[in-house]
């Protein structure tokens, strides 16, 4: 029984393909023969503009401007036309023959011969179009960066798509084509799935000359998702000020929310001409430049902290019952694993005294975190490293992050085959050694000793209801970090603090300032802060690459960074 | 001693495969004339050796695949892991392993071990003693293979084991309130999964049945091999006079759409000679499950036999409109080794059946 009703669905299964097949080739026979003789559908697709992408209040940070194209459809151009265009575009004809046969999505597509020709030429073009079979002008969406080298680490750029990504991308037609363009770094990269719209397409029956018959079917592109960074661009503009003719990364978290304020670095590029057809040369000089435009300072590269990561050795020591914050040490201007073994200077060569840790990170003592190192292991303040997030590429919507590098003993058996020498111990106490973090990392650090311990998830996307926040903690005793704070504090406010500077007139700020040697050139210049002392609305860190004191150059940037801070977001009373 | 092993062969079928891979080899012929990788001489070579195991297999008996058909499945099932991590990417899939020179496609053959393991499976329980456990375990035996072939992706090829495991299933004697039950909770579970489903996974699945809701991809290729089909009319273009599939308007001319190009060149009547040969086919398929007393040799054939005429139906229906758009091969008939191969393995087996059928 049930094999009989099997024979019978599959016969009928058979039949219904015969006369499916019936109705498609003899009943309307004759009108897709007609369709397909001379070919006479023809399919254009429809390109999605991109999402625009807006700072925190509104402002555009990438938008799409219209662009002219002179397009031609090879199979339709007579030969007068190469002549015609070679002419008014200064073009070889042979150049123009090589355009028009460049690999086409479909049969009978346009094939791009210039685009971003400019209105007057467009329109030119467009009237004399009865002329030039087969040649059109076409109206499509260019990027466009309204605030160019201000903030183009973080938006980033796009690119056209490569052959072979086009190849790859097979079956999703709808996203990407041939002339589709692609996100290449920062934002535009991350959010490349959510910026690109979905392509539409119009099927179209032409005549045997080409000209529109009917539109058979169309879909419209659906233009991509609009984003909102949590980016102050009038701030940012003026933090990009501040660094201008340096080498320096300057970033300003808002801790409420932990989003990013501003996230400067200087020298920058302009994205503009990733994007802009005919800048390939301003292209190359940007990719060739010896300052690295390209290179975000604060996310992409990693540097030796210095004294900033004695804040990390005065943790591991207070974690582990090393210290506590009245052990008190001697600084005499340098220190000696042994009597008669080589010397290690503090940077103050006449010596600070006996100091408590309070002291020691107020005047930023080598000498007082010698001894802590001595007596903790490198593993130790690796670990509380790696605890604060060091060593690992963070998670932000950024393109190529750094993971920075915190050196331990298995770390240096496994790349040198060689032992971990006390003496590298009180170098990487003081931050020095192999050490290698990211300026972004030393933010995120400073962010979570200000949250009193709770790990901070910094992110470039406003009021973001998708990114759920974790309550999860850093495995370090909330007192403690209340002490390093208050250590902070006394860095800017006494008047032995090595960042007293940065000092600001209306309100206390806490901070940590950070020289870090790179002989034989100039050392590295950091601090890093957060503000106000008592209830801390933001954290900060300035980086100047080879700029010297930490105390005066990265301060000084500090401090006129908190004046505008003030200016701009502190209402004034009465 | 000719005479008797003569007698053993189902002549319809094999003359039903031969036409098949005739027409199979003249219109790759036709399909790709201009290109320079002559398809078609490498087509001969592949069917040439496919008839060898149409005959050879019978010698070995279908008993034999049977009794290792679960060590087979687990050797195909750890190859389609395999493509997975180590295979080449075509097409933007996942689905070759490069033998020597040879390039194979897992899942083909996979479809196959998958048979033979549902048939030795379900054909050493008793349907009348069915319980919810050996039900189970015959349905996750299928969706293993289904779940990794959906990975590399190919949605097609996955959907295929579907209709096979329900004619199997139906077949050996599965209770028709499962078949009520699995198609109610089927219906039901569709809304809840796909709340799940992210928005553009939504609109991968809704182009899927609706190609003309994405005009550049899945909807161009619908409509062209619609209008390369219909143009060939009642007595076709004539061999090699195809237009529409010769200037590549159709992607995939000799492999996946080969029936667009028969159906130009040679019209209804073509496309009328490929369904009687499919008809022949598969009413010996039937009569050799009619005429052997094996419950397993019964639900082997009648997997085989699913599995074939589900990728007919689709692809000729996808070629005029009637289904939605996958990447399935017209069995014996498209270009392609791996797919000839396994197909030829397959009907080898119902050959093997029929030659081992009671007499009586």
């Amino acid at each position: 029984m049930r094999f009989l009703i099997l024979r019978f669905l599959f016969f009928i299964g058979l039949a219904t393909l015969g006369v499916s097949l019936f109705r498609v080739q003899v009943i309307k026979g004759p009108y897709y023969r007609s369709l397909g003789e001379k070919n006479r559908i023809r399919l254009i697709p429809l390109e999605a503009p991109r999402g625009r992408v807006f700072d925190r209040n509104g402002r555009l940070m990438a938008t799409n401007r219209p662009s002219y194209d002179i397009v031609a459809t090879p199979e339709d151009v007579t030969p007068e036309v190469f002549g015609y265009l070679s002419n008014i575009l200064n073009l070889s004809e042979q150049e123009i023959r090589n355009r028009m046969s460049a690999r086409r999505e479909y049969p009978f597509a346009p094939a791009v011969i210039e685009e971003d020709v400019g209105r007057t030429l467009a329109f030119h073009i467009e009237e004399r179009r009865p002329e030039l079979q087969g040649v059109r002008i076409r109206i499509s969406s260019l990027r466009h960066y309204p605030y160019a080298e201000t903030a183009s680490h973080i938006i980033g750029f796009i690119g056209k798509i490569s052959p072979a990504e086009y190849d790859k991308y097979d079956g999703q037609r709808d996203r990407y084509g041939l002339q589709s363009w692609i996100g290449r770094a920062g934002i535009e990269r991350i959010y490349d799935m959510r910026l690109r719209g979905w392509r539409g397409g119009r099927q179209l029956e032409v005549n045997a000359k080409g000209e529109l018959m009917s539109v058979l079917s169309e879909r419209k592109a659906e233009v991509g998702e609009d984003l909102s960074l949590s980016i102050d661009l009038e701030f940012q503009t003026r933090m990009m000020e501040l660094l201008k003719d340096k080498h320096a990364s300057l970033m300003v978290l808002d801790l409420e929310s932990e989003e990013f304020v501003a996230l400067a670095s200087t020298p920058s590029f302009n994205p503009n001409v990733f994007v802009t057809p005919g800048q390939g040369k301003e292209r190359m000089e940007f990719l060739r430049d010896k300052n690295a435009p390209l290179i975000d300072r604060g996310v992409s590269s990693a540097y030796p902290p210095g004294s900033v990561f004695k804040l990390v050795t005065a943790i591991a020591g207070l974690e582990k019952g090393t210290i506590t914050p009245d052990s008190h040490f001697n600084c005499p201007g340098y220190f000696q694993l042994k009597p008669g073994g080589r010397k290690y200077h503090c940077w103050y060569k006449s010596g600070h005294g006996s100091l408590n840790l309070y002291e020691a990170i107020e005047r930023s003592c080598n000498v007082y975190f010698y001894n802590l190192a001595k007596r903790v292991t490198a593993d130790d303040i690796a670990r509380y490293a790696r605890e604060l997030g060091l060593g690992e590429a963070l998670q932000v919507e950024m393109t190529n992050i750094a993971p920075g590098l915190v050196p331990d003993s298995a770390w240096k058996k496994n790349k040198y085959n060689e032992k971990w020498y006390q003496g590298e111990t009180l170098s990487f106490g003081i931050g020095q050694t192999y050490l290698l973090t990211s300026p972004i990392q030393i933010l995120r650090l400073t962010a979570t000793i200000a949250k009193g311990g709770k790990f901070v998830e910094p992110t470039l996307l406003h009021n973001h209801p998708e990114k759920a926040r974790s309550k999860e903690r850093v495995a370090i005793r909330e007192e403690n970090l209340k002490v390093i704070r208050r250590a902070m504090l006394n860095v800017v406010q006494s008047d032995y603090g090595t960042g007293q500077l940065a000092r600001v007139d209306f309100e206390k700020m806490a901070a940590k300032t950070g020289t870090a040697q790179v002989p034989p050139k100039t050392a590295h210049s950091w601090i890093t802060g957060f503000f106000p002392y008592a209830k801390p609305e933001i954290a900060f860190v300035v980086f100047v690459e080879h700029g010297g004191s930490g105390g005066v150059v990265a301060a000084g940037i500090a401090k006129e960074m908190l004046d505008i801070w003030r200016a701009m977001y502190v209402p004034t009373v009465g | 001693m000719f005479q008797r092993w003569a007698k053993g062969i189902h002549w319809p079928l094999v003359y039903s495969i031969i036409g098949l891979s005739v027409m199979g080899v003249l219109f790759t012929y036709s399909a790709s004339y201009h290109d320079p990788s002559q398809y078609e001489l490498k087509q001969v070579l592949w069917a040439g050796g496919g008839l060898i195991f149409l005959f050879v297999i019978p010698f070995l008996s279908y008993r034999s695949f049977l009794s290792v058909s679960l060590l087979l499945y687990v050797v195909f099932m750890v190859l389609l892991v395999w493509v997975l991590f180590a295979g080449d990417i075509r097409l933007g899939a996942q689905r070759w392993i490069r033998v020597g020179s040879l390039v194979l496609q897992p899942s083909e053959f996979a479809k196959l071990a998958t048979v033979l393991a549902l048939a030795h499976f379900l054909g050493s329980v008793n349907p009348w003693e069915q319980n919810n456990r050996s039900l189970l375990l015959a349905i996750a035996l299928v969706l293993l293979p289904c779940f990794l072939i959906m990975k590399q992706p190919d949605l097609g090829t996955a959907l295929l084991f579907l209709p096979m495991a329900v004619v199997v299933l139906f077949l050996w004697g599965i209770r028709y309130r499962y078949i009520i039950f699995a198609f109610i909770a089927g219906l039901i579970s569709i809304p809840l999964a796909w709340q799940t489903l992210e928005g553009y996974q939504k609109k991968r699945i809704l182009v899927f049945l609706n190609p003309s809701l994405d005009p550049l991809g899945a909807g161009y290729t619908a409509l062209q091999s619609r209008i390369a089909v219909g143009a060939g009319g009642f007595w076709g273009k004539g061999f090699l006079h195809g237009t529409q599939s010769q200037l590549k308007f159709v992607p995939e001319h000799h492999t996946d759409f080969i029936f667009c190009v028969i159906g130009e060149e040679w019209g209804f009547l073509g496309a009328l000679l490929v369904l009687l040969l499919y008809g022949i086919l598969f009413r010996s398929i039937f009569q050799v499950i009619s005429h052997t007393t094996d419950i397993k040799a019964k639900l082997l054939a009648a997997g085989i036999a699913a599995i074939l005429f589900a990728q007919v139906f689709i692809n000729i229906g996808m070629s005029i409109g009637l289904m939605p758009i996958t990447g399935l091969t017209l069995p014996l008939i498209s270009y392609g080794g791996s797919s000839f191969l396994a197909t030829s393995i397959a009907l080898g087996l119902i050959l093997s059946i029929h030659k081992e059928r009671s007499i009586f």
